[in-house]
C-alpha cells in the first residue's frame, strides 16, 4: 500500500478527484459496496434498495471518488446511460450466487459496452463477482467465461470476487481500480 | 452569494440582470452541470436563471426539462449548501415537465434523514414533488418519522407536502393519520398548526368528524396562535352549516359560540383579532351577541399598532352594510382615524362613516377625502369610488355633488382599473336615476376628450350611442362623438361611428347632419372604420324603418362564436340557399341583477362579482361544443342549441352520488345533461342512467348511459327529449332517478373486489321543466315603439289577464320573480323601480324556442290588504305561445 502511495506521488497525481459508476443488477450489493469503502463517520447501517441513484463520496489513497451508485432494479437501468459520458471508470457488480440472472447480468453488460459513449473510451471496468461467502457462488472464472469477458479488448478490465458484508477482495480490486484509472489520466 | 450580489445590484438601479435571458442559451449552459469538478457558484448562477426562466411563464419542452433534470442530478456530488438547496427547487419545478424524476428519490431520501439540518425539510418538499401513489411504499417510512421529527422544520415540511400530495391522491394521508395527530401536539406553534390545517382537511367533508375534533381541541389550549386561529374559523364553519341545516338562530348559548367568546379574551392579539372578525362576519347574529367583537375592534381603533387600526376598520368596513349599528357604536373612533397618519386607514376611516352615515354627513366627509385622495394608492381610491356609489344609490339627492367628486377624479392620473371603476360608477348612477343622466353624460363626454384607455372609451361611446338620442338635447353629443373621429386610433373612431349612427336613427331631425359625417368618415384610413361608416349610411339613406330598426338600432343579438362557425361551415359548403340567420342561437343577456349589485357594493373591489357574468357569455358556445361531441345526433335536430339553462342540483350538494342537471333547448328537442359525481372511494359504478317518469306529450328519442364511473369521476348521462306537439304540455315536472350498478372495490388502488356487481338506485329531486327553460332574453332598446307597433300588426296575437300576486310583499319583489320566471329580457329600464311608488309598469322582451318573437307588458300595483296584482298582457306571433305564458302563470 505504501508502495502504491509512492507510486501515485510519482505519477504526479497528487490530489486527484474522479467520477466513478457502480452498475450492476439489484440487489448485488452495489450500495453495500461503496457504504464499505466509506469513510467510518460516513457508514451507514442498514441499506434499503436504491431508488434511482445516491452519490457517494469515498477517498482511496490520494485519490477522490465520487461514486455514482445506481439503482439496478429492471425500470430505472435505462437510466443509467445518463451518467456514461463523464464517468471515468466503472464497476460493475454481480451477485455470483445469483445464477439464474446471470444471463440478464451478460445482456446488460453487452449493451453497456456498446454504448457510444462507452464503446470507443478506454474506460476501466473492475468486476466484483460479490455475495462470495455464498454457498452456491460461482467461480470468477465460471463468471468470465459466462459473460465472455475475453472479448473486451479495448479496456483495461479486472475481476475479483468479493464479500461486501466483511470488506474481503474489495481491498484487492479497489487497489487495481485505482491504479488502472491513475494510468488513463497520465 | 448570489443572491447577495442581485439584491445589491437591484439597489443601485442597474435593473434586472436577467431581463433578457433566452431559453435555448440557458439550457446550453446548464450543461456546466456535467462537468468535474463542479463549481458551485456558476451552478447556483445558472440554476437561478432557469428557476427564473420557469417563474416568468416561459414553457419547457418535455426533452429540454428531462435534459436540464438529469444535467441536475449530477449536481448532489457537491457539497455546497446553497447550490444543493437551488437544486431541492429545480426539482419541484421540474417534477411535472421532466420524465424519469423518481431517479433521485435515493437522493433524497438520503438528505431528508442525514445530519445536515439545512438539507432535510427542502428535500421533503422536492421528495413529495416527484413522489406519486405508485412510489410511495419507497417514501412511506421516511415520511412516517419525519412528520414527529425533533426538528420543528422538517415536520413542518413533511405536513405541508402530504397535504399537497392529498391534491392528486386524497386517500394517501390515511397511512399518516396517527403521525399527524401526534404532531398537532407539537410544541412547536407552526407545527401545530399546520398539523390541524392537515386534519382538518381530511375531514372537512365529514361533518361528524370536524365536530369530534373542534370538540377535542376547543376543550383546552392550543399552544399556538396560528392554530387557534384555524380552529376559530372551523368553528364558524360548523356554526353556519349547522345553522343551516337546522334552521335555527339561536345559537348564542352553543358552546361553539362561547368557544369564539373566550378567544375574544386569548392572549395573542391576532387570536383576539381572528376571533373578533369571525363573530362581526357571523350571518345571523343579534346585537347582543356582536357586542363584545365590536368593543374588541373599537379597542382596536385606537391602539398605537398601525396594524390593528387598520384590520380593525377594514373590517368594519366589510360589514358596515350588514351590521350598520356595529359600525355606529364605533363611529368616534373613525372619525379620530380620518385623519390617521397612514392614509390607508384613513381612507377605510371615511368611506366606512360614509356607509352607514346620514344624508347630512355626506358634504363632511367628501371634503375630508378630498384633502389626499391624491396621496392614496389607486387601490384605495377605487375603495372611495365604491363607497360613493354606495351613496348614490343610498341618497339620490346627493348624486350633484357625488358626481362632480367623480368627475374631478376622473381627471386625475390613475390606472385603468380605477378609471374604469369610476365610469361603471357613473354609469350606474345614470341607469337608476334619471336626475343624474344630463350631468352624468356630460362628465363622461368631458372624460372621453382626454382618455387614454381605448377599452374605457369605446364603451363610454357605446353609452353616448344608446342614452344621448334619448336625452333632452341629443345635438350637443355630436360634437364630442365625431371629435374622436377625428383625434382617435382606429378601434376608438370605429366606436364613434357606430353612436353617430344612433342618432341619425332615432332622432329624425339629426340625420342630414349624421349622414354628411357619416359620408366625411368614408374616406378614413382604416377598413373597419370605412366600413362602418358605409354600412350605415346606407341603410340610413334607405329610409326603411325596419332595415333601421333590424340593423342598427337593435345590436346583433345571435351569439358570436356561433354565427362565424356557421358561416365558415357555409363557406366551405356553399349551398344555393341563402344564408339563414334564425338558425344561430341566440346570445345569452348578461343583466346586473340586484343581488350581484348588492355583493358588489360590499366587496370594496369590482372586479369580483363581474366574474360570473363572463363565464354565461361563454357558456351556450362551449356548451355547444361539448354537446355535439357527446352527441354528433344533435346535428341531425332542426335548429341548433337555443339555450342552455343555468345548472340545478338534484341532490344536495354532500351525498354519495351527486347530480346536477343541464337543460339545453333546441328548436323542437330538449337535451338533458345529468353531470353524475362518484364520491364514494370504495365504489366503482357501471352503466349509470337517468330513468325518467317521462310526462305527457313528451318523447323520448334517445339516452346515452356512462359505461363507468370511478371514485371522484364526473360525467354525464345524456338524455334527448321531443318537445310536446301541444305547447301547453311543456311546462312540467318529471319525477327522476338514478340507475346503475355498483361494483365494491379497494379505496386506495380503485380495483374492484369481484367481478360480480351489484344494481341499485337513488332517489333524484324532480327535475322542473319552466318557461324560461325555452324562452331566451332580447334586448328591445325601442320597445315601445315595437309595443305599439303590434297592436295594429295583423300577425301579432294578444292575450290579456289579470293575476294577484298574494305572496309579494312589494313591486321589487315581483318584478324580480316575473323577471325570472318568464326569462325574458327587461327593456326600457322597467326592472329599476322608484321605492315607495305603489304602481309600476314592466316590460320585457323574448325569443321562444322557433325564434317566436314576444312582448310583455306588465302592469303592477300594490296595496296593503291585497298584495300585488298584476295586469299582465302579451303579443306575440304565436298564438299558443300566448296562451302558454298567460295560463303558466296562473
Ligand atoms: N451474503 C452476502 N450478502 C450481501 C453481500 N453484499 C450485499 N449483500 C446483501 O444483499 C442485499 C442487497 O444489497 P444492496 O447493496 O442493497 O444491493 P444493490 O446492488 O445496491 O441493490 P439496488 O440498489 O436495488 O440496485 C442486502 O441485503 C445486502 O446485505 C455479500 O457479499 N454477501
Ligand atoms: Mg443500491
Amino acid at each position: 500500500m505504501k508502495l502504491f502511495g509512492k507510486l501515485a506521488n510519482i505519477l504526479g497525481i497528487k490530489k486527484k478527484e474522479v467520477k466513478i459508476l457502480i452498475l450492476g443488477l439489484n440487489n448485488s450489493g452495489k450500495s453495500t459496496i461503496v457504504n464499505h469503502l466509506k469513510s467510518e463517520e460516513d457508514k451507514v447501517l442498514n441499506i434499503v434498495p436504491t431508488v434511482g441513484l445516491n452519490v457517494e463520496k469515498f477517498k482511496y489513497h490520494n485519490v477522490g471518488f465520487t461514486a455514482f451508485d445506481m439503482s439496478g432494479h429492471g425500470k430505472y437501468r435505462d437510466l443509467w446511460e445518463h451518467y456514461y459520458r463523464e464517468s471515468e471508470g466503472i464497476i460493475f457488480v454481480i451477485d455470483s450466487s445469483d445464477t439464474l440472472r446471470i444471463a440478464v447480468v451478460r445482456d446488460e453488460l453487452d449493451i453497456l459496452l456498446q454504448h457510444p459513449d462507452i464503446v470507443t473510451r478506454r474506460i476501466p471496468i473492475l468486476f466484483f463477482a460479490n455475495k462470495m461467502d455464498l454457498r452456491d457462488s460461482l467461480s470468477t472464472v465460471k463468471i468470465a467465461t459466462i459473460l465472455g469477458l475475453e472479448r473486451i479488448e479495448d479496456k483495461p478490465w479486472h475481476i475479483c470476487a468479493s464479500n461486501a458484508l466483511n470488506g474481503e477482495g474489495l481491498q484487492e480490486g479497489s487497489e487495481w481500480f485505482t491504479q488502472a484509472i491513475c494510468e488513463n489520466i497520465k | 452569494m448570489a443572491f447577495k450580489r442581485d439584491k445589491k445590484e437591484e439597489e443601485e438601479g442597474t435593473g434586472n440582470p436577467f431581463q433578457n435571458l433566452d431559453k435555448t442559451a440557458v439550457l446550453q449552459e446548464a450543461r456546466t452541470f456535467n462537468d468535474t469538478p463542479v463549481n458551485p457558484k456558476k451552478c447556483t448562477h445558472i440554476l437561478t436563471k432557469i428557476l427564473y426562466l420557469i417563474n416568468q411563464g416561459e414553457q419547457l419542452g418535455t426533452q429540454e426539462a428531462t435534459d436540464a433534470f438529469f444535467a441536475m442530478t449530477k449536481l448532489f456530488q457537491s457539497k455546497d449548501v446553497i447550490l444543493r438547496r437551488m437544486v431541492y427547487l429545480g426539482i419541484k419545478e421540474l417534477s411535472n415537465i421532466a420524465e424519469d424524476v423518481i431517479i433521485v428519490t435515493s437522493s433524497l431520501t438520503k438528505d431528508m434523514t442525514g445530519k445536515e439540518d439545512l438539507y432535510r425539510a427542502a428535500a421533503i418538499r422536492a421528495l413529495c414533488s416527484i413522489t406519486d401513489t405508485t412510489m410511495i411504499q419507497a417514501i412511506e417510512r421516511y415520511m412516517k418519522q419525519a412528520i414527529v421529527d425533533r426538528n420543528s422544520a422538517v415536520s413542518s415540511a413533511a405536513v405541508v407536502s402530504i397535504f399537497h400530495m392529498t391534491k392528486h391522491s386524497p386517500d394517501l394521508v390515511k397511512r399518516w393519520v396517527n403521525e399527524v395527530q401526534e404532531a398537532l401536539n407539537s410544541e412547536n406553534v407552526m407545527v401545530q398548526y399546520h398539523a390541524l390545517g392537515l386534519l382538518y382537511h381530511i375531514r372537512k367533508s365529514d361533518q361528524l368528524a370536524v365536530t369530534k375534533l373542534v370538540a377535542k381541541l376547543t376543550k383546552f389550549t392550543m399552544k399556538s396562535p396560528y392554530a387557534t386561529c384555524m380552529l376559530i374559523r372551523i368553528v364558524c364553519k360548523l356554526i353556519e352549516d349547522q345553522n343551516a341545516a337546522s334552521g335555527d338562530t339561536n345559537w348564542s348559548n352553543s358552546p361553539l359560540f362561547d368557544y369564539l367568546e373566550t378567544c375574544l379574551r386569548h392572549k395573542s392579539e391576532t387570536v383576539v383579532y381572528e376571533a373578533a372578525h369571525a363573530i362581526v362576519n357571523l350571518r345571523r347574529t343579534s346585537a347582543r351577541e356582536l357586542a363584545p367583537a365590536v368593543s374588541v375592534l373599537q379597542l382596536f381603533c385606537s391602539s398605537p399598532k398601525p396594524v390593528l387600526r387598520f384590520a380593525a376598520v377594514r373590517t368594519l368596513n366589510k360589514v358596515a352594510i350588514t351590521h350598520p349599528s356595529a359600525v355606529t357604536a364605533c363611529n368616534l373612533d373613525l372619525e379620530n382615524m380620518i385623519s390617521d397618519s397612514n392614509r390607508s386607514i384613513a381612507t377605510l376611516a371615511i368611506t366606512t362613516l360614509l356607509k352607514t352615515g346620514s344624508e347630512s354627513s355626506v358634504d363632511r366627509l367628501m371634503k375630508q377625502i378630498a384633502t389626499f385622495v391624491s396621496e392614496i394608492s389607486d387601490e384605495f381610491k377605487i375603495v372611495v369610488v365604491e363607497a360613493i356609489r354606495a351613496l348614490c344609490l343610498k341618497f339620490p339627492r346627493k348624486h350633484a355633488v357625488l358626481m362632480n367628486f367623480l368627475s374631478a377624479m376622473l381627471r386625475d392620473e390613475g390606472g385603468l382599473e380605477y378609471k374604469a371603476s369610476i365610469a361603471d360608477t357613473i354609469i350606474t348612477i345614470i341607469e337608476e336615476n334619471p336626475e343624474a343622466k344630463e350631468t352624468g353624460l356630460a362628465h363622461l363626454c368631458e372624460f372621453i376628450e382626454d382618455c387614454e384607455h381605448t377599452s374605457l372609451a369605446v364603451r363610454i361611446l357605446h353609452l353616448l350611442g344608446k342614452e344621448g338620442p334619448r336625452a333632452k338635447q341629443p345635438s350637443k353629443y355630436i360634437r364630442f362623438i365625431y371629435n374622436r373621429v377625428i383625434l382617435e386610433n382606429a378601434t376608438v373612431r370605429a366606436a364613434a361611428v357606430t353612436a353617430m349612427a344612433q342618432f341619425g336613427a332615432l332622432c329624425p331631425q339629426l340625420l342630414d347632419n349624421v349622414q354628411v359625417l357619416l359620408a366625411r368618415c368614408q374616406m378614413d384610413g382604416d377598413d373597419e372604420v370605412r366600413d362602418r361608416a358605409t354600412y350605415y349610411h346606407s341603410i340610413l339613406a334607405s329610409q326603411n324603418k325596419q332595415l333601421i330598426q333590424d340593423y342598427i338600432i337593435e345590436p346583433l343579438m345571435v351569439s358570436i362564436p356561433s354565427l362565424e362557425r356557421a358561416l365558415h361551415a357555409y363557406n366551405l359548403h356553399p349551398s344555393p340557399t341563402p344564408f339563414d340567420m334564425s338558425s344561430i342561437p341566440l346570445s345569452t343577456i348578461t343583466t346586473s341583477d340586484p343581488t350581484e349589485m348588492a355583493d358588489r357594493l360590499r366587496t370594496p373591489s369590482g372586479g369580483v362579482a363581474s366574474e360570473p357574468t363572463a363565464q354565461a357569455t361563454a357558456r351556450v358556445e362551449s356548451y355547444y361544443e361539448k354537446l355535439s361531441a357527446a352527441l354528433p345526433e344533435i346535428a341531425n335536430l332542426p335548429g341548433t342549441l337555443f339555450k342552455s339553462a343555468a345548472p340545478v342540483m338534484l341532490t344536495e350538494s354532500e351525498t354519495e352520488y351527486v347530480v346536477r342537471c343541464i337543460k339545453h333547448s333546441f328548436q323542437s328537442h330538449l337535451i338533458l345533461q345529468l353531470e353524475v359525481s362518484n364520491t364514494l372511494s370504495d365504489q366503482l359504478l357501471e352503466n349509470v342512467t337517468v330513468q325518467l317518469e317521462i310526462p305527457e306529450g313528451y318523447e323520448l328519442i334517445k339516452e346515452t348511459p356512462i359505461p363507468r364511473l370511478a371514485y371522484n369521476e364526473t360525467q354525464s348521462v345524456y338524455i334527448i327529449l321531443q318537445y310536446p306537439p301541444s305547447l301547453a304540455d311543456s311546462v312540467t315536472s318529471v319525477g327522476a332517478v338514478l340507475k346503475f350498478s355498483v361494483k365494491d372495490c379497494d379505496p386506495t388502488t380503485g380495483q374492484p373486489d369481484s367481478d360480480e356487481g351489484y344494481d341499485d338506485e337513488y332517489m333524484l329531486e324532480d327535475l322542473e321543466i319552466s318557461l324560461s327553460d325555452q324562452m331566451a332574453k332580447v334586448n328591445k332598446p325601442n320597445f315601445l315603439a315595437l309595443w305599439e307597433e303590434a297592436e295594429t300588426d295583423e300577425s301579432m296575437n294578444e292575450m290579456e289577464d289579470t293575476f294577484c300576486l298574494s305572496k309579494m310583499e312589494s313591486i321589487q319583489e315581483a318584478v324580480a320573480s316575473i323577471v325570472n320566471f318568464l326569462g325574458m329580457q327587461p327593456a326600457e329600464r322597467s326592472d329599476k323601480i322608484v321605492a315607495g311608488k305603489s304602481s309600476h309598469t314592466l316590460y320585457l322582451a323574448g325569443v321562444f324556442r322557433g325564434g317566436i318573437d314576444v312582448l310583455v307588458r306588465s302592469k303592477l300595483a300594490v296595496s296593503a290588504d291585497t298584495g300585488v296584482t298584476m295586469q299582465l298582457t302579451v303579443r306575440s306571433t304565436s298564438e299558443d305561445v300566448c296562451e302558454l305564458i298567460t295560463s303558466t302563470i296562473g
